[in-house]
């Protein structure tokens, strides 16, 4: 098995920056976690997953669209192009890696390719972290994601004590540690660093169906009601895609730009003539789990919870998933 | 021309750089002052622009950041002296309001020298030329201002 | 503290059950031995989910925003700080003294749950840093207190403030510049203020469009500057901002710094301590400070 010390790991990652824009997960103050590109001062953070999730490297917060100009009746539009040069994401966990499949499935299926999305997703390859640590908050294996593989990886790196191994899964994984392989050492006999016992479980068995019939159940008034309508849980979410698209005028000229929203803001849903669809916290605290537990599902194939657990662990309230998925499936039908 | 634009095209050449600065004038005291330094052909900068409020006390805080976040180099808001308030107590409130903003502009790192409040009556032409003429040197000795400038202007 | 969450129960069934109130607001416990959760509590069985520890540091007063037209009166647990946000809401009218059945609870402080991530319960914890300023451990409003009042807190000197306002001007402009870049705006400082209870946030507003939807150094600043001074005057310090925010910003500092400049410019009893007193932005005096002239 082939991998790297983690003593030469900053080696491996300068290589790998010749030719891709590399992001860590690094710590950027006493606070903040998030992935950056790999560089001079970055530092590296491996003790769990990153408050902010990576989403926002295909789908920044604030993406600008494209420029106009009007002159009288006709308008000028520049596009601008998001940056396309080939990335890796290296250390990227499971329940993330599961994250950008659910955002691929989002952007890119069901008739509709979003270019922005699509341009900067192109050209990535994801070296997936085993976890070999875990937060009190994740509960990634109750959301049928194995912590120490990741589906879409390329490469699977693992923990083995002094190193990270590496395992090629994909051709183009295969590809790129062939490249690099003289930064790489062959690892005698790794041995994986087991993953202590996750504390929180959740029963996902009949979840999203039980669902389907609960859209006027009590519960969402009683769960609603300690909801301060924040978007702390939505801009966490690796999974939540939610954005809205604003200009920014001066004069004759603008931008167009997109940026993230959150259903949980009062005026989300406020329409033109300000009639407003979710007009209390209940329905719209409603719409936001019906969403990612039963909407999403029914539309792509999958629960849109990766069970990483930034929302157990931020919510000002301590109004999350986990609680939830739990109060649904012990409710009275 | 947008306000925003003429700040491009004079930051352009260092050398002709004027200062943009914005007055919120109260309607029933500076701004008539300022007719009346008008009518009495007082010249005072002409990058000085002038927005009517019906008081001082009407002006928000977050005006005077926005000024700024769109490349306004100074703000000056002025009213009614204190007892001369054309609602009896609008400019009071003012007072109290911008007597704070000075402050917390300092502590957030923004000079807060940029950001003046006077009360002018409407028979005070002359001190309506006098303030802005003296801001305006005393901004264009601070330079343009770059904090808080929102990227795109 | 476990005897206080036993009368806590005990108030909150006997004034559901006699109908004195409809609903109860007071705090459970959450998903982690680390977290409670604000509770609403309706039914006298429920009651018996309320329980006071040392996770307990929710300011449940926001809560009475949405409620304040419903039917019957409504019973809220309050500690020292929120005590004072109350006194601020009913100043500024936002909630009437009649609805409310307030129990008050002596506060001996609460322990940073950011602290007990990844430790065993039970474990030796700091005290919140919301607390370090503390100096009204005790309600200063209630219809009923449950338990022995605390002992008086010493004012401690703002070490983080002075810390700031000794730094140079482009320290200063650096120092903020970082902390608002790192901003997300997710709101939940301004959700869960109780002194900010307007109808339409003008950072809602899209006509006229204050703040724009970009997130960026430049508008994040416009927003908390903003924020600050709206509620220059009347931030009771409770540190309910600082505490949500998910990102770790110094808030709380930007009111604190305000807040000095009240006391000492204006000469105004502390916002949310006396009753019959006015917010200082909501009011003036003829012999203000005066250098504008």
């Amino acid at each position: 098995m082939k991998g790297i010390t983690k003593e030469k790991l900053n080696q491996l990652l300068q290589a790998l920056s010749g030719d891709y824009q590399v992001f860590v997960p690094a710590k950027t103050s006493d606070t903040v976690t998030k992935f950056q590109p790999y560089g001079e001062g970055v530092q590296m953070f491996w003790q769990e997953n990153t408050l902010l999730s990576p989403k926002d490297i295909f789908f920044p917060q604030t993406e600008k669209m494209y420029k106009f100009k009007t002159k009288g009746m006709s308008v000028d539009i520049a596009t601008i192009t998001p940056p396309d040069a080939p990335k890796i994401l290296f250390g990227i966990r499971s329940c993330d890696v599961q994250s950008i499949d659910c955002m691929d499935k989002v952007f890119l299926t069901r008739g509709y390719e979003d270019e922005f999305y699509k341009t900067r997703r192109e050209n990535t390859l994801l070296f997936a972290l085993a976890c070999s640590t875990h937060a009190d908050t994740c509960f990634c294996t109750s959301m049928g994601i194995d912590p120490q593989q990741a589906s879409l990886a390329d490469v699977q790196m693992s923990d083995v004590g002094d190193a990270f191994a590496l395992e090629a899964k994909t051709p183009a994984g295969e590809e790129v540690l062939k490249k690099f392989d003289a930064n790489l050492v062959e690892l005698s006999n790794p041995k994986i660093v087991p993953l202590d016992e996750i504390l929180i479980h959740v029963d996902m068995e009949g979840v999203s169906e039980k669902l389907e019939g609960m859209f006027e159940h009590p519960l969402w008034d009683e769960v609603s009601s300690k909801c301060i309508g924040c978007s702390t849980c939505t801009y966490l979410c690796p999974t939540c895609y939610c954005f809205d698209i604003d200009s920014k005028l001066h004069g004759e000229d603008g931008t167009k730009i997109r940026c993230w929203d959150c259903c949980m803001f009062s005026e989300y849903s406020r329409m033109a003539g300000g009639h407003n669809p979710r007009p209390s916290k209940k329905e719209r605290v409603r719409n936001r789990f019906m969403d990612k537990l039963l909407y999403n599902k029914k539309r792509h194939g999958q629960v849109f919870c990766v069970g990483c657990g930034r929302c157990v662990a931020k919510c000002p309230v301590n109004l999350e998933i986990a609680t939830i998925i739990q109060k649904v499936k012990e409710a009275a039908i | 021309m947008s306000v925003s634009e003429e700040v491009k095209t004079t930051t352009a050449t260092a050398e002709e750089w004027q200062p943009k600065i914005l007055v919120f004038a109260c309607q029933y005291c500076t701004y008539a002052g300022a007719d009346l330094a008008g009518l009495s052909r007082l010249q005072y900068p002409p990058t000085t622009r002038v927005l009517r409020v019906p008081c001082s006390g009407r002006t928000n805080p977050q005006f005077v950041i926005r000024a700024f976040q769109k490349g306004i180099d100074g703000v000056l808001v002025a009213g009614c002296h204190p007892g001369d308030c054309h609602f009896s107590s609008g400019n009071y409130f003012a007072r109290r309001r911008y007597l704070l903003m000075k402050r917390l502009m300092d502590f957030v790192g923004i000079d807060s020298r940029r950001f003046h409040v006077r009360w002018i009556s409407g028979s005070e032409g002359p001190k309506f030329q006098q303030v802005v003429t003296e801001i305006t040197e005393e901004i264009k000795a601070l330079g343009p201002n770059r904090k808080l400038r929102d990227e795109d202007e | 503290m476990s005897d206080i969450s036993q009368k806590m129960r005990d108030v909150a069934k006997k004034l559901l059950q006699d109908g004195t109130v409809s609903l109860v607001i007071g705090w459970e416990k959450g998903n982690l031995w680390y977290k409670s959760a604000p509770a609403f509590i309706s039914l006298p069985e429920d009651a018996d989910r309320l329980v006071f520890d040392d996770f307990c540091y929710h300011n449940l007063s926001k809560y009475l925003i949405d409620r304040r037209d419903m039917d019957g009166k409504i019973t809220i647990f309050v500690k020292g700080c929120d005590s004072r946000s109350l006194i601020g809401m009913i100043q500024d009218k936002q909630i009437a003294r009649e609805k409310l059945y307030i129990i008050g609870i002596p506060c001996p402080g609460m322990k940073e749950d950011k602290a007990a991530v990844g430790k065993k319960p039970g474990a030796d914890l700091p005290e919140a840093k919301k607390c370090a300023l503390c100096v009204n451990p005790n309600p200063l409003i209630y219809d009923e207190l449950i338990g022995e009042k605390a002992p008086d807190r010493e004012k401690k000197n703002d070490e983080i403030l002075e810390k700031v306002e000794a730094m140079s001007q482009d320290e200063k402009y650096e120092f903020w510049q970082e902390q608002f870049s790192t901003c997300i705006r997710c709101y939940a400082c301004r959700n869960v203020c109780p002194v900010c209870t307007c109808r339409e946030c003008c950072f809602d507003s899209s006509a006229p469009q204050w703040l724009g939807k970009a997130e960026n150094p430049s508008e994040n600043s416009f927003y908390h500057l903003t924020r600050a001074l709206h509620m220059a005057g009347r931030c009771v310090g409770c540190g309910e901002c600082e505490r949500v925010c998910p990102m770790g910003l110094p808030v709380m500092l930007l009111n604190r710094k305000l807040t000095k400049e009240v006391e000492s410019l204006f000469n105004e009893s502390p916002a949310g301590t006396v009753m019959e007193d006015m917010a200082a932005m909501n009011h003036y005096r003829l012999d203000d400070p005066e250098e504008f002239m």
